[in-house]
């Protein structure tokens, strides 16, 4: 790591991606800052809260196992909870998989450790603008390292502060408007816009569905309409022309 | 805490910490051994607008479970006057900033007037 980081094209790249995630940080401020508070109010002492929150970087899946740790649930009851609450980031990961293949798995693992929503998203739009570009690797430390640290401040911030955050102010919010201009670019095209509607949709009918498995299926889904309605859209525009 | 002990809470953050890295690094690290269709590749490009859509749209519309069209869900006109801003320009920070603005708008005056 310490030769990337002496090599100032490696550092250039990492540099920028540290920039493009910066103006993401109120949204995550305000969720690491919720996901704190969650953590002190389930019952956790300040010292497991703390542990919880440095190594299982993993906001919503931490939100699910909370009421199951404070319910003495069985371990495996939580860890499957956890998975399948994660399940996103197996077609995340198969998205992004064939752009980083040239990459160790030492680097890989870290890099999908602190992987996200955040950067999944920004790097498959950049990748769509600019297509592969050079230094992968050093943009998502960069994206995902900034992104680890403001979710951390903000996280510890909630779990010392616990009793003087007010969490119905409805401050989580800030962390769903920060996803909004992600979707923005790809729903430009006929295709995408249809996909994310119909996945939105599923995900809002399954909304109550356990394990968040409503969000998996309307991932599902709406790829799958993208998809139709892609092909449908090219067959025209071969038709036409 | 009633009921968890400190190593039950151990175990619980393991069981978090393993499930976390194996859905998310665990893709990437199969990427040997596993070579997926061309059909699979060209549909997971549309993934990102599928799973964040996914995850925004039931916070706007139905942030208590179920489809909430009303004034009293401030949500729904704050993330619209967000989505219009960024139409217009693609800033996170303006976007951010402007849908809390009217979301405080809307929580206030539905609080104020009983909307």
């Amino acid at each position: 790591m310490r030769r990337l980081w002496n090599d100032p094209a490696w550092r250039a790249e990492f540099d920028r991606g540290a920039r493009e995630m910066l103006p993401a940080f109120p949204g995550i401020l305000a969720w690491g800052l919720v996901t704190g508070v969650a953590m002190v109010k389930s019952g956790l002492s300040v010292k497991l809260a703390l542990l919880m929150s440095l190594l299982a970087y993993a906001g919503s899946a931490q939100l699910a196992a909370l009421p199951l740790i404070a319910a003495s649930a069985p371990i495996w009851v939580i860890g499957l909870t956890a998975l399948a609450t994660n399940m996103r980031f197996v077609i995340y990961g198969a998205a992004m998989r064939r752009w980083l293949t040239q990459y160790s798995a030492r680097r890989l693992s870290l890099l999908g450790y602190l992987s996200g929503d955040f950067s999944f998203a920004m790097f498959m739009n950049r990748l769509e603008k600019e297509g592969p570009f050079q230094y992968r690797d050093a943009w998502l430390f960069g994206v995902t390292s900034m992104n680890w640290l403001i979710w951390q401040v903000a996280s510890i911030a909630g779990i010392v502060g616990g009793a003087f955050i007010p969490t119905n102010w409805g401050l989580q919010f800030a962390g769903t408007l920060a996803l909004l201009p992600l979707v923005m670019p790809s729903v430009r095209s006929w295709a995408g816009a249809s996909g994310a509607l119909a996945a939105g949709s599923v995900s809002l009918m399954g909304s109550a569905w356990p394990y968040k498995s409503g969000l998996l299926a309307g991932v599902v889904v709406g790829i799958i309409v993208a998809t139709v309605v892609d092909s449908f859209a090219s067959a025209g525009a071969e038709a036409r022309s | 805490m009633n009921g968890a002990a400190t190593s039950e809470v151990l175990l619980a953050i393991a069981s978090l910490v393993l499930a976390t890295y194996l859905t998310r690094a665990g893709m990437l690290l199969v990427c040997d051994r596993l070579s997926l269709s061309r059909h699979v590749e060209a549909a997971l490009r549309f993934a990102p607008a599928c799973a964040l859509t996914a995850l925004v749209l039931p916070e706007v519309l139905g942030p208590s479970g179920a489809l909430d069209l009303s004034l009293g869900n401030p949500r729904w006109p704050a993330a619209l006057a967000s989505a219009v801003f960024l139409l217009w320009r693609n800033n996170m920070l303006g976007g951010i900033a402007i849908g809390m603005g009217v979301y405080l708008l809307f929580s206030l005056q539905s609080s104020v007037f009983g909307l």
